[in-house]
């Protein structure tokens, strides 16, 4: 089983995860596969997230915590660092990993991307471009995404 | 002028002529050549039979002239007679020195007949012309002239000595001889005598090397009595290579004045054996102590210095310093307050150091001129007497009395024989306060020193002198010294142990006790005086005297001692130290030296203990050094006879072995019975060994082959440290490396902080940050590591301050030398991490991976024997690390134990040593070699186990002593443990073939003397 050579600092991780959540985030391993982590954002309050449920897979790979893990948008979202696919435009998940973050961290890191775009490094051109030209507009239809696609059930 | 350039012309000669030939040789030359040092030389080659050195000085040039009167000649002319002066008062003329002070001033010192040699040609100076002296101007002493490199500086350093004659009418008439030159100019230049003359005969027309007869009077100056001149005379000169002669006396000599009272001891009587040719008539070698009469009887009279030998690593000590029979000493009744019966011996010292107290105080020895000084009665007409202290040339018009002379001694039986026993014995019997006795000692110069002067003298009415040491300090802090009791200095160790001893043995309320200590002690030098003992450390003493330097304290040495006893005396044997220095500034009338090992080192170790205790004139370092140091060493077999027969009347030193009346030992203990237990690591610490000694040996074979074996002590001893704890236990070994160094928070901090500094700022973890991480660990405050999420194992601290698992921080970096900060992404170089100190010393957690090393098995076994007996165990080992990890199967097997280490204050030892000796339950006590080294008293115990040998046996064998001694009832087992096969065992073969080189030379400080050779013997 893979469970059984998982390393001792996936099983801590996972057990303070699910033990001491931090405030809207939530994150749960995946029953077959102890590395993959199925994980619930709650939209930060003062973004045009907010009121949003963002689910997102996260996998830790086998390299972890030497490698980052890799982290996903399942729910569409409107957000200049944030792609279609889902893919996340952020240095901790790239180059400026380091084994002293955690998953909760890398959890923490992604609301607070919601919380404050940053379309000076895009990853979706087009929106980044919209966010640039008209950040009012932007946010709506970041307001009205979240509405559509990340609203509850 | 054509003389004036003479100094140089002659040596401008002699360096091309050579020192065969004499000044005056060179001066001839030089005039039949008009000057010119060419022709000079080639005059001086050309001319065969030009001179020879000894024809050339006395040759008389004219028949007219008086003969000459040589050296010798005025040498014996020891009794001048007024018909030979030709004092024209009224001709009188001053030296060169200008300062005119008053005449009455100036003393006559004597008048005597001097041959000059005129070095002109044609002038004339007729009977009764006064002449005046020139002299040069820097008198440089010979080590420092002007060709230091050449053989013959001393020979060129003369011509700057050159003592010039003239008159008014005619200028430069001639020169003194040298030997008056020598002595007269360093004392004309200090102002400290003043030269007149008159010429008594010439010839009629002068000649150069005529001889011109003259009478010359010096005056000394009254001033020069004053303590400071004094002082400064005696800094001056001290005696250096070749003259330990001082001018003043040289000066006293030529002038022919005969002490009517002659020092009994001087610089020739220590000389004659080694130079002969000495011009004074040879006494015969009698002995160079100084004659305490009875002292010297009852050591002599039953002396036969030791050649039999004790214990091994006690022999070479016994071979040099005697361990005399004192069998025959008389005993003596210790007071009734003293709680306790004395052994025979114990009596026997007890009248040994009273005897020594009295010092010749009972004979009259205020009425005794100390053997170190003459008498001389000037010839001036007011009368006056001088004493000169034949080795320091220090002059003086007060009386000095034997009472200036050491009182006190070296008490030196061997450990356990009950030093501290005898000292409180003493310390009853006669109890007394500093400056209330009848007969004080020079240093508190009370007016009583008046009544010393000898009724057929006059009345010395000059200003007295204070001291007889050469401690300035002394001289400047001389003030009004509150009378003292009794000052005991000991290792702090002990501090306890004589108030203890002192309370139990003493009725109480007959003794009162203050223990001097502790950052809050008084200054209060009236606390001291209200007590009849003071107990304190070599430690307070010696911040005490650094603290008087700059500030005016009271304190101890606000204080005229009674008595001093220094326990452990050989802490200062070290002369240049702090502590002896210390020490030695004290102010007492008697003083003593308590140590079982006089000699720890090196025969300097004396000089220190002979300083303290003012033993003259050995308290001249120079003369110490030139007599009997130097020759010493060179393997002189004199100067060991002389440091027996000055240790002689001075040192009571008996052994367990020694005998009493009868020839039964005086003391008898119970036997001991020491073991070496030899046994073989197991093959798994086998293995661990050999790979650990394979390791070190190629790195000392690289540093054998490089030749830097010198250079890499440390190293070494690192190498060998290791291998020696491999023995006792390979977890020793993987206790971390680099801790020691941080194991100090408060550097970690400023580490921290410093590297700070120079970092960019952003970068720069706060202070607060820093302080916080320290505070945690400090606080032995978990944590874990941010990467692995677990405790710490292993941790590093990086340079910004973060605390990560070794492993976990550098799998994380790229490459192995260097990376980034996982937690703040700061580049950092592996070797700037720390190794975060930790609670344990071990890399791994040795509680839970406990193994028993063969030699823990080998002590548990041991102990496990001895548990029903009920007989208390003392554990030495000199790594306390160690000491942390038998704690762990002690526990275990439920043993009770205590443990004594260097960490513990005062009042802690005290309290591990009392529950250990009073609580049956406690079988061990765990204790650091160094710690309990001395002094204390562990009789309780009836085992003692050495885990590891030590490289100086002497200091092993101190350890040992602690229970067998005085109070041991039980027998004694001693067990040591061997490691075969091991370095351990190879120390033991080296401590066995070069016991005495070793001891000396490789304890830990003064691994620097050890040589090669034994290091390549452990690398076998």
């Amino acid at each position: 089983m893979a469970n059984s050579n998982l390393p001792r600092r996936i099983i801590k991780e996972t057990q303070r995860l699910l033990s001491e959540p931090a405030p809207g985030i939530s994150a749960s391993p995946s029953e077959d596969n102890m590395r993959y982590f199925n994980v619930m954002i709650l939209g930060p309050t003062q973004s045009p997230y907010e009121g949003g449920v963002f689910k997102l897979e996260l996998f830790l790979p086998e390299e972890y915590p030497m490698a980052a893990p890799k982290v996903r948008f399942l729910t569409k979202i409107y957000h200049p660092n944030i792609d279609k696919l889902g893919r996340i435009c952020l240095d901790i998940l790239k180059d400026k990993w380091s084994p002293a973050l955690q998953i909760r961290t890398v959890l923490l890191s992604i609301q607070a991307l919601l919380s404050a775009p940053n379309p000076d490094d895009p990853l979706s051109d087009n929106i980044a471009k919209h966010w640039k030209t008209n950040e009012a507009e932007a946010v709506e239809t970041a307001k009205e995404w979240t509405r559509l696609y990340a609203s509850g059930a | 002028m054509a003389t004036k350039v003479t100094a140089d012309l002659i040596e401008t000669v002699r360096t091309v002529v050579g020192a065969d030939f004499s000044d005056m040789d060179i001066i001839r030359a030089l005039h039949m050549a008009n000057n010119d040092p060419t022709a000079a030389i080639n005059i001086i080659f050309d001319t065969p039979s030009f001179s020879s050195p000894a024809v050339g000085r006395t040759t008389p040039r004219k028949t007219s002239a008086p003969p000459p009167v040589t050296n010798s000649a005025s040498h014996a002319n020891k009794t001048p007679t007024p018909k030979f002066i030709e004092r024209s008062d009224s001709n009188r003329r001053h030296g060169p020195s200008e300062g005119e002070p008053s005449s009455a001033d100036w003393w006559l010192i004597e008048s005597a007949r001097v041959a000059g040699l005129s070095t002109c040609k044609g002038r004339r100076i007729k009977a009764g012309d006064a002449v005046s002296f020139t002299f040069p101007r820097s008198v440089s002493p010979p080590k420092s002239g002007k060709f230091p490199g050449r053989g013959r500086s001393m020979a060129a350093g003369s011509c700057s000595e050159i003592v010039r004659f003239s008159t008014i009418d005619f200028g430069e008439i001639g020169r003194i001889p040298n030997e008056w030159a020598r002595c007269l100019s360093p004392l004309v230049k200090e102002r400290k005598v003043r030269v007149e003359g008159c010429c008594v005969s010439a010839p009629d027309v002068l000649g150069i090397m005529d001889t011109v007869l003259l009478s010359i009077s010096v005056y000394i100056n009254g001033s020069m009595f004053h303590k400071h001149h004094r002082t400064s005379l005696k800094m001056a000169h001290q005696p250096t290579e070749g003259s330990l002669v001082h001018p003043l006396l040289n000066l006293f000599r030529l002038l022919g004045l005969t002490p009517f009272k002659k020092a009994e001891l001087t610089p020739e009587d220590l000389y004659t054996r080694k130079r002969p040719l000495d011009p004074k008539d040879s006494p015969g070698f009698h002995p160079v102590t100084l004659p305490l009469e009875k002292c010297r009887k009852l050591s002599d009279d039953g002396s036969k210095v030791g050649d039999e030998g004790e214990a091994i690593s006690d022999s070479d000590m016994d071979r040099i310093v005697g361990v005399a029979d004192n069998s025959e000493l008389e005993e003596m009744e210790p007071p009734t307050i003293l709680q306790c019966v004395l052994r025979p011996y114990q009596k026997q010292a007890l009248y040994w150091m009273t005897e020594l107290e009295k010092g010749g105080c009972s004979d009259g020895a205020a009425t005794t001129i100390h053997p170190c000084w003459s008498a001389y009665q000037l010839k001036d007409k007011r009368g006056l007497v001088v004493y000169l202290n034949v080795f320091s040339g220090n002059a003086t018009t007060e009386f000095p009395s034997t009472l200036e002379m050491a009182r006190g001694g070296i008490l030196a039986d061997s450990m356990g024989l009950g030093k501290t026993i005898m000292t409180i014995a003493l310390l009853l019997s006669h109890p007394g306060k500093g400056g209330s006795v009848a007969c004080p000692l020079s240093e508190s110069s009370n007016g009583s020193s008046e009544d010393c002067s000898i009724s057929d003298q006059p009345s010395p009415d000059l200003k007295r002198t204070t001291s007889i040491s050469g401690f300035d300090k002394l001289m400047k802090s001389k003030k009004l010294l509150i009378g003292g009791g009794s000052l005991i200095v000991c290792p702090m160790t002990l501090l306890g142990q004589w108030k203890a001893e002192i309370e139990t043995h003493v009725q109480s309320g007959s003794l009162s006790i203050y223990v001097h200590y502790g950052q809050s002690r008084p200054k209060d030098a009236k606390l001291f005086a209200q007590n009849d003992v003071v107990i304190t450390t070599y430690g307070v003493l010696a911040s005490e005297y650094s603290a008087e330097n700059t500030e005016e304290s009271g304190g101890l040495y606000s204080v005229h001692w009674f008595r001093i006893v220094l326990d452990e005396a050989h802490t200062i044997k070290s002369a240049k130290s702090q502590i002896s220095i210390a020490a030695a500034a004290l102010t007492a009338e008697r003083r003593w030296c308590l140590t079982g090992t006089p000699i720890q080192n090196n025969v300097e170790d004396i000089y220190s203990l002979l300083r303290f205790m003012r033993v003259e004139p050995w308290s001249n370092f120079g003369l110490w050094n030139k007599l009997i140091q130097k020759p010493f060493e060179e393997g002189n077999e004199r100067a060991l006879k002389l440091i027996q027969s000055i240790l002689r009347p001075i040192m009571l030193r008996r052994t367990k072995s020694s005998t009493d009346k009868e020839g039964k030992p005086i003391l008898v203990l119970p036997p001991a019975d020491v073991q070496v237990v030899y046994f073989e690591l197991s093959a798994a610490e086998k293995d661990f060994y050999e790979a650990l000694f394979k390791r070190s040996k190629v790195k000392f074979d690289q540093f054998v082959e490089q030749g830097r074996v010198l250079h890499n002590y440390a190293s070494i001893l690192e190498l060998l440290l290791r291998l020696r704890q491999c023995c006792d236990h390979p977890f020793l070994v993987m206790s971390r490396g680099d801790t020691q160094e941080f194991s100090d928070l408060n550097k970690l901090a400023k580490r921290f902080l410093k590297g700070g500094q120079d970092a960019d700022s952003n970068d720069v973890p706060s202070p607060a940050y820093i302080q916080e991480v320290v505070d945690d660990i400090r606080k032995g405050e978990k944590g874990e590591c941010p990467i692995c999420l677990e405790a710490f194992e292993d941790a590093v601290l990086t340079p910004c301050a973060h605390r990560l698992c070794r492993e976990c921080l550098l799998a994380s970096w790229r490459n192995a030398t260097s990376g980034v900060c996982p937690v703040c992404r700061k580049t950092i170089n592996r070797q700037d991490l720390i190794t975060a100190p930790t609670e344990s010393r071990f890399q791994i957690d040795v509680e839970k991976n406990w193994v028993e090393s063969s030699k823990v098995s080998m002590l548990l076994h041991e102990l496990e024997l001895l548990r029903s007996s009920g007989s208390k165990s003392i554990v030495f080992s000199q790594w306390t690390a160690f000491l942390d990890l038998m704690q762990i199967p002690l526990h275990r097997c439920n043993f009770t134990f205590l443990r004594l280490d260097g960490t513990l204050n005062q009042q802690q030892r005290e309290r591990v040593i009392n529950q250990f000796t009073e609580d049956s339950n406690i079988s061990v006590l765990l204790m650091s070699l160094k710690a309990g080294g001395v002094g204390i008293n562990l009789t309780a115990a009836s085992n003692a186990f050495l885990m590891d040998p030590w490289w100086n046996p002497a200091v092993e064998e101190q350890a040992v002593m602690r229970i067998h001694r005085i109070g041991q009832t039980k027998s004694v087992t001693i067990k040591r443990f061997i490691v075969k096969g091991t370095v351990e065992e190879r120390m033991e073969a080296v401590q066995a073939r070069k016991q005495r080189m070793i001891s000396g030379a490789l304890t830990d400080q003064e691994v620097r003397s050890a040589r090669i050779e034994e290091l390549k013997m452990l690398f076998t």
